[in-house]
């Protein structure tokens, strides 16, 4: 079969599962909504293990394949077609989209089986699985931001899947309109693309763009910065992440799923799979790269002082994507996407192993009441410091070798890039401290209740559910997260994902090692013939320093959180007071809330109650609403009242029309 | 009788163009045979079954046809493209609208043989209409239309409504050919020709006293035409029999008369301004246009406020027209595929709705909007036609009437009459304070929540809450004087329903795969010859 034949079928099988799964919303038994769902996702990454495999059949020259079903609207000079694009950046994609979905999906199945929403649940994660993959497989502007756009509305139905919550559907909204904010950036962008070269699809714009765009066109980047703003968006950079942490409200799968693995790395996507406009626009490529540098250290920064345990791991995820991004920026595409496929891995490890703790926690998430798991969840423990090992880029973990593919590619580009890449090194200090804190935190020192009940083998149950952030009463009518609570010592599926995933944390790094192997930038080359940065790599021996120092900057890292929590306890609470406008700062998370409030949200207060009470009251309400309404009502009034039901009005109105016809044949003709 | 034909010195017929015609009129003389047979079983179900296989075999020859155009009978009919989709859309309706009948009321009351064959003879004469080609086959095809229907209109002659329907549409129906009539003689009058092309050249060459296009006879006559015209396509300000007589005629003849009518009489606006007067499209277009926006006006508004299903869907189809028209203004082969789309998009969405209210109709006993509360709940397989069908009619994309608008609000821009565009795009936002109205009846689950929504929709559809003709909220009592299903083992006027399901779900299909039906509608936009 061909690539894009695969491509379908890869396409095919979410909406099925979606479809399927919601038409029987009442119907199917017990847990099998999650096995059906896992069944789809599985096929689905079967269909683009065999696009792989049919891509790599081909020539090299021949491995980027277009294909489309059908046209939608081919008119007023928008080539509306839904098509897909089938090359090595969206087959890496969609193996990793597909294959990291089968596993969360799987570990679902375990994970919500006590909610009483699991086949809503199950259709939503489906639905999220269509959309991404038709954000990655889009051979078009059009599709692509219909698959922005429904990722998008997927997170906030899986951020407010538990309705009931007024946190979780305020998260939801709050991601939502940043969200929005992204799609319209992503769509002016377009527009300004578009006006330039007549095309929206893909192969077709980059092949345009060097006979109608020069170096730093101004539309050229004003529409690269436009798609920027709609990756920051999906992507959580600054200033557009608040919604990330926010989004920790929904299930921990889902975190894992679509706030860790998948979704948030789709603007590390669009600008890898825009590259060649961004280096067209090297300015814009810029702005992207010290955003993404900004974000890796900002977020790191709170990372350290954050209590709430899914918190942590996704200022973390914002932090690593700001890597991805600076990377993909900078030009350095194999390793943004090496970065994003193991990062995928070790986070979503992460935060299934975080759902495990909260399991044994009866929900709790607070790192402050957490602490001595290690004997009680063995095997969570194990997951926790392949993953926390990976993410500090400890050799011979993945995150080692990728985190450095990036940080050096910035050293050798020249330019801006080697200070950012200064900023790389100490996010790597950064990341070590706080992943080390939350395991230090979590797993060791003297055991908590909940894990001294765990060790005689007891899970604790919460007397009543309670919102984690706030403390309130759960409403537990539908949707709640169930009294049952699961952790991944009992739970054979959940085990099964958590293994697996820790494999490819473990091991996956030795495909792109320098000087072993480079199977990730042989596979992608053919998609970038035609880019100068691509082929721009530091030589093996100079990656070979950086992938010395910067391990040894991620275990300085460590070794910090294990002086400050371990070695010497309560050192970090006299830290935190020596330094407490710092503490205060950085818990506060840089203000950012308060800033956007400040700056966006009470102006747009303001000046909508200027709006409401005097535009709104006296001109729309008085004048434009009156009066439409008014003279609608007027006019409906009026045809009402013509229509008699006698004939000979009627008949009146036609002599009536036909004098006017007539009256103005006469006059335009004379 | 075989030598006494051979001395008949006829024109030569190509009877292979005439074959959708011949299928149409056949069946008829068959049906109405056939209906004077006494056994009650044989009318009821050999009638209607050979009503349908005549529609079959006209659609059969309609697409043999096509893609094969020819002038036949002396230029008296043109069977190209444009005439075979619209033949074929009105078949389609008479299709729908033969099963919506089956087991209704009406054609028992006037007699099966009769209720078939007039509407037989109805399609012949829209076929015949939209292929003329000459002013004379115009008018015969124009009362070969409209008699039947007005007969078949007081179908249900034991009910008044429909007798008034009936006896209303002959009388204003009459007034309309009169003047259709009469402007024709007047622009015989003027050119001295009878053929559609002819007129046009004889416009042109300036054959005409004091020049191009000034003959006071002429342009009496093309307004008296224009009138003519717009009394069929129900176009503000001569449109106001339309909701009357939809209220009042059977609903199957309702929605036969919304399509097929519709679109024989938009085809014959087509033909007739785009071919025999293109030349004078910058006199006609401001005038057109300018009645479009009137119609959508009128249509909208009027159409706010209605208790009565059919009697909203007449204001909307009013309002429809005036999009239609648009493609027409534009005097462009774009525009004319754009309206001959919409005429297609147009009979998936007003079948679909009215097969659902034939459905409900035959449940609550009439077509009041308050039957339809919690159809949603007690009839799914009506209340979802329904809903695509609203949505579709306003526009909502992913529903083939997006599709529809957005080819003729291309048609307008590239024609430069944006202004219309504009006034169309108003007045789908006014038509979406009806049509959801309708949908968030059906769907509010309880009668007493369904009272205060409805109150509060009103002043967002921008209704007067006047005196008698808005829905003051439904009463209980209302609410459960709704007849039950009368076995609730497996869904009711299953070949009603299959109707609705059938068109809705085109609908959806065309509104994501539009492609088929682009290239349907650029072959009509193809078939007159000389556009651009």
């Amino acid at each position: 079969m061909s690539p894009t034949a695969w491509g379908w079928l890869v396409l095919l099988f979410p909406l099925l599962g979606a479809a399927v799964i919601s038409a029987g919303w009442n119907r199917w038994p017990a847990r099998t909504a999650g096995w059906l769902g896992t069944l789809a996702i599985a096929l689905s990454f079967v269909c683009s293990v065999g696009a792989l495999l049919s891509l790599l059949g081909r020539d090299p020259a021949h491995r980027e394949v277009v294909s489309t079903l059908w046209s939608y609207a081919v008119s007023s000079g928008v080539d509306g077609k839904l098509q897909i694009l089938v090359d090595p950046i969206s087959v890496f994609m969609i193996l990793v989209v597909s294959g990291v979905s089968t596993l969360i999906h799987l570990y679902s199945v375990s994970y919500m089986k006590g909610d009483r929403g699991f086949v809503r649940y199950f259709a939503y994660l489906n639905y999220f699985v269509l959309s991404m993959l038709v954000l990655v497989l889009a051979g078009n502007f059009i599709l692509l931001i219909v698959g922005w756009a429904f990722v998008g509305a997927a997170s906030y139905m899986l951020i407010s899947f538990w309705y009931r919550r007024s946190t979780a559907t305020g998260a939801g909204i709050k991601a939502f309109v940043i969200n929005v904010v992204g799609d319209v950036g992503l769509v002016l962008g377009t527009f300004f693309i578009f006006r330039h070269t007549g095309t929206v699809q893909f192969l077709q714009t980059f092949s345009q763009i060097h006979h109608v765009f020069r170096v730093d066109s101004t539309d050229l980047v004003a529409g690269c910065l436009l798609f920027l703003v709609g990756a920051f968006a999906k992507s959580a950079q600054v200033p557009l992440h608040t919604w990330l942490p926010d989004a920790m409200e929904g299930p921990t799968p889902v975190s894992s799923l679509i706030h860790a693995a998948t979704m948030v790395t789709a603007g590390v996507y669009l600008i890898v799979r825009l590259h060649p406009l961004f280096e067209l626009a090297p300015t814009a490529a810029e702005v992207g790269a010290i955003v993404g540098c900004a974000t890796l250290l900002i977020a790191g920064s709170i990372g350290l002082v954050v209590v709430d345990i899914k918190r942590v791991i996704a200022y973390s995820t914002m932090s690593q994507i700001g890597y991805m991004i600076m990377g993909a920026a900078a030009g350095a595409y194999s390793g943004a996407l090496f970065h994003l496929m193991t990062h995928a891995f070790f986070k979503a490890l992460l935060f299934m192993a975080a759902g495990s703790i909260i399991g044994a926690m009866a929900g709790d998430q607070s790192l402050d009441r957490m602490s001595g798991f290690r004997k009680a969840m063995p095997f969570t423990f194990l997951c926790f410091i392949v993953g926390g090992l990976a993410l500090s880029g400890i050799p011979p973990f993945s995150g080692w070798v990728s985190k450095d593919d990036v940080i050096g590619y910035t050293f050798h580009r020249g330019g801006i890039y080697p200070i950012l890449g200064v900023g790389g090194e100490l996010g790597a200090l950064i990341t070590g401290m706080y992943t080390f804190r939350m395991i230090f935190r979590a797993f060791f020192g003297a055991p908590s209740p909940e894990a001294v009940e765990l060790q005689h083998g007891h899970l604790a149950h919460a007397e009543v559910p309670r919102n984690p952030m706030t403390g309130e009463e759960e409403d537990t009518d539908v949707g709640f997260p169930g009294p049952e609570h699961v952790i991944a010592e009992r739970e054979w599926p959940m085990k099964v994902a958590m293994s697996l995933l820790a494999l490819g944390a473990l091991a996956a790094g030795v495909i792109q090692l320098p000087g072993v192997d480079h199977v990730i930038s042989t596979f992608l080359s053919p998609a970038f013939t035609g880019s100068k940065l691509f082929h721009h790599d530091p030589s093996t021996g100079t990656a070979w320093i950086g992938l010395i120092v910067t391990p040894i900057v991620g275990l300085v890292g460590i070794v910090t959180a294990y002086r400050l929590y371990i070695a010497a306890p309560g050192s970090s609470k006299r830290l935190q007071e020596r330094l407490a406008p710092v503490h205060t700062f950085l818990y506060n998370k840089w203000y950012f809330d308060e800033l956007i409030d400040i700056v966006v949200v009470r102006p747009a207060l303001l000046v909508g109650r200027l709006a409401e009470s005097v535009l709104e009251r006296i001109v729309i309400g008085g004048g434009v609403t009156g009066g439409v309404t008014g003279s609608v009502r007027a006019v409906s009034a009026g045809v009402r009242r013509a229509q008699t039901g006698l004939l000979r009005l009627y008949a009146a109105a036609v002599i009536l029309g036909l004098s006017a016809i007539a009256l103005y044949f006469l006059i335009v003709s004379s | 009788m075989i030598a006494a034909v051979h001395h008949i010195a006829g024109p030569p017929i190509d009877w292979k163009g005439l074959s959708p015609l011949l299928a149409l009129g056949g069946g008829a003389v068959i049906v109405l045979l056939v209906g004077l047979l006494r056994p009650a079983a044989v009318r009821e179900r050999i009638v209607p079954l050979l009503t349908v296989v005549a529609l079959g075999a006209a659609i059969g020859t309609e697409i043999w046809r096509f893609n094969h155009p020819g002038s036949i009978i002396h230029g008296a009919l043109s069977i190209d493209d444009l005439g075979l989709i619209v033949d074929l859309i009105c078949a389609v309706s008479a299709l729908a609208t033969v099963l919506m009948s089956w087991r209704g009321v009406a054609p028992r009351e006037a007699g099966q043989g009769e209720f078939y064959g007039l509407l037989l003879f109805s399609v012949m004469g829209m076929a015949v209409l939209s292929s003329s080609q000459d002013i004379v086959t115009l008018f015969l095809g124009l009362e070969l239309l409209s008699i039947p229907l007005y007969i078949l209109c007081a179908a249900e002659h034991r009910r008044e409504g429909s007798l008034e329907s009936g006896l209303k549409y002959l009388v204003i129906g009459s007034v309309g050919s009169a003047t259709l009539v009469y402007g024709l003689a007047m622009i015989y009058g003027a050119t001295g020709q009878t053929g559609f092309a002819q007129i046009g050249s004889a416009l042109t060459s300036g054959a005409l006293s004091g020049g191009v296009f000034s003959d006071p006879l002429l342009l009496t006559g093309l307004a008296l035409v224009t009138v003519g015209f717009a009394f069929k396509a129900s176009v503000a300000p001569f449109h106001q029999w339309t909701p009357d007589v939809y209220e009042g005629a059977p609903t199957p003849i309702t929605a036969f008369m919304a399509t097929a009518t519709k679109a024989a009489a938009l085809a014959i606006f087509l033909r007739f301004f785009d071919v025999a007067a293109s030349s004078a499209q910058n006199k006609w277009g401001p005038l057109i246009a300018t009645i479009a926006a009137v119609t959508i006006i009128v249509g909208n508004v009027g159409a706010l406020g209605q208790t009565s299903m059919k009697r909203m869907l007449g204001y909307s189809g009013v309002a429809q027209a005036g999009y239609m028209l648009a493609g027409v203004v534009v005097g462009t082969s774009l525009g004319v595929s754009a309206t001959v789309l919409y005429l297609g998009a147009y009979l998936m969405l007003n079948i679909a709705a009215f097969a659902a209210i034939v459905a409900v109709e035959r449940d609550a006993g009439d077509d009041q909007l308050s039957g339809f509360a919690g159809l949603g709940a007690r009839n799914p397989w009506a209340a979802w036609p329904l809903t695509i069908g609203m949505l579709g009619l306003a526009g909502i994309p992913g529903t083939v009437g997006f599709i529809g608008k957005f080819q003729l609000i291309h048609a307008l821009v590239d024609g430069d009459y944006t202004w219309l565009a504009i006034v169309l795009v108003i007045g789908s936002m006014i038509s979406l304070g009806y049509y959801l109205r309708v949908v968030a009846t059906m769907w509010m689950p309880a009668a007493g929540t369904a009272a205060t929504s409805a109150a509060a929709l009103a002043p967002i559809a921008g209704a007067a809450p006047s005196e008698e003709e808005l829905v003051a909220g439904f009463p209980p009592a209302e609410g459960s004087g709704v007849v039950a299903p009368p076995d609730d083992t497996g869904v009711p006027h299953p070949e009603v329903v299959l109707v609705a399901g059938v068109f809705a779900a085109a609908s959806v299909f065309f509104g994501i795969i539009p492609s088929p039906l682009f290239d349907f509608a650029s072959h009509a936009g193809a078939a007159l010859p000389g556009l651009f």
